[in-house]
């Protein structure tokens, strides 16, 4: 009973949200930061995925990072919370397709999700456990994109 | 006409708050402008492409950025093997070990043309640059012809532990293991740390990137890529590329 009056006073909802909120983006800053001061790195990384032409997935590896770190600080200060939740939301998607991608053709890489990343040996491989950490980031996305409105968010605070 | 509501909503919305269009407006402005810059950044932090008017090595074939023949004694319907490797990758050490000798010796008897490839992705990955020395260093014993000799050398000599690499004193010690002495040890030291060949390393990583390989060793038969058993199946496969 406790569970349901919380959840239709609004409360319970605004608490997932907020959660919802610091998960994505606290793994999206950290994502980018750990990448972010090594591009070359992220190139070799994203070029390992062979979705993308050679000279594109270099740009992909270069931008990448700082636009997570971006998208990180407006998701967690909840600043224009649906856009930036769906932008999020649809990079997580990109690369759940990427790890799938790499998997489907045998290829044993690292996603680079957190850094490193390129080929590694086939026993090392974690495509399970990559694909289901990024289907619950997903999920958090989703969330705020249907519920954006949460508490302690710019948002809130500039546009009532 | 469709009855609009934007009126009545403009008379509702409070006068004077933030205009969320302004913000949002430069707020996806300013996460554009850092992409871009990003990019830019990372782009110009990779080493220049070719036309610096530098000479290749000898015995490089396929042009800018292709392998090196590690010997000039291939027949002339001999198949072409080549090998992508890296330096620093332990298991290019173990393929050397398992394979090399056998290479080596049907290239000296002229029966394949043996490219090497050698990349250097191996220094972003460690973060440190005795990849890219030490493709270099076995460029400039390419000039001195003594190429395949100092490619058995660093791989010979390949620290246990990935990531330690190999330091300047090591790689002149591979010049005297490959047999480079003298006047032609001078020229060879000189081209070393000049790194005249710096650029050819980065050639052949685009190259070889631009070609599809992301992993060290890749071994192609006549341009095909070979899964990797025993040193005999390799020589069969190579016997039935002949043919």
């Amino acid at each position: 009973m406790g569970l349901k009056s919380q959840w239709e006073s609004g409360r319970l909802p605004d608490l997932m949200g907020l959660l919802a909120r610091l998960v994505l983006g606290v793994v999206l800053i950290w994502a980018g930061a750990v990448k972010v001061t090594n591009p070359a790195q992220s190139a070799l990384a994203v070029r390992a995925f062979k979705v993308l032409p050679y000279d594109v997935a270099g740009y992909v590896g270069y931008g990448l990072p700082v636009l997570e770190i971006l998208l990180g600080l407006l998701v967690v200060t909840g600043l224009f919370t649906r856009q930036s939740a769906a932008l999020g939301g649809l990079l997580m998607l990109a690369f759940i397709f990427g790890i799938s991608w790499a998997w489907a053709h045998g290829y044993s890489i690292d996603c680079g999700c957190f850094g490193g990343g390129g080929t590694i040996a086939a026993s090392q491989t974690q495509y399970p456990w990559e694909i289901l950490r990024d289907t619950g980031i997903t999920a958090c996305a989703a969330w705020l994109v249907v519920r954006p409105r949460t508490p302690y968010s710019l948002d809130h605070r500039l546009f009532g | 006409m469709r009855p609009d509501a934007s009126k009545k909503i403009a008379t509702v919305t409070p006068k004077g708050g933030p205009n969320v269009v302004i913000i949002g407006a430069v707020i996806a402005a300013l996460v554009v402008l850092g992409v871009v810059v990003a990019i830019v950044i990372g782009n110009n932090s990779k080493p220049s492409s070719s036309a610096s008017g530098k000479v290749a090595p000898v015995g490089v074939v396929g042009g800018t950025g292709g392998g090196i023949l590690a010997d000039p004694a291939a027949k002339s319907n001999a198949p072409t093997v080549d090998v992508y490797a890296d330096f620093q990758c332990p298991v290019c050490g173990q393929f050397e070990k398992a394979f090399g000798p056998t290479l080596t010796a049907l290239a000296k008897a002229g029966d394949i043309k043996y490219v090497v490839h050698m990349m250097t992705f191996l220094d972003t990955n460690l973060g440190n640059d005795s990849s890219k020395r030490a493709t270099n260093a076995a460029a400039c014993a390419a000039d001195a012809g003594k190429f395949g000799e100092y490619h058995s050398a660093v791989f010979a000599a390949q620290p246990v532990k990935e990531g330690e690499g190999y330091t300047d004193a090591q790689l002149t010690q591979f010049a005297t293991t490959a047999g480079i002495t003298g006047p032609a040890l001078t020229t060879w030291q000189k081209c070393t740390t000049s790194g005249q060949h710096d650029q050819y390393a980065a050639d052949v990583a685009d190259t070889s990137g631009k070609a599809g390989i992301t992993s060290t060793p890749t071994v192609k038969i006549n341009g095909k890529d070979v899964k990797l058993s025993t040193p005999e199946a390799l020589v069969a496969e190579i016997k039935a590329a002949k043919s």
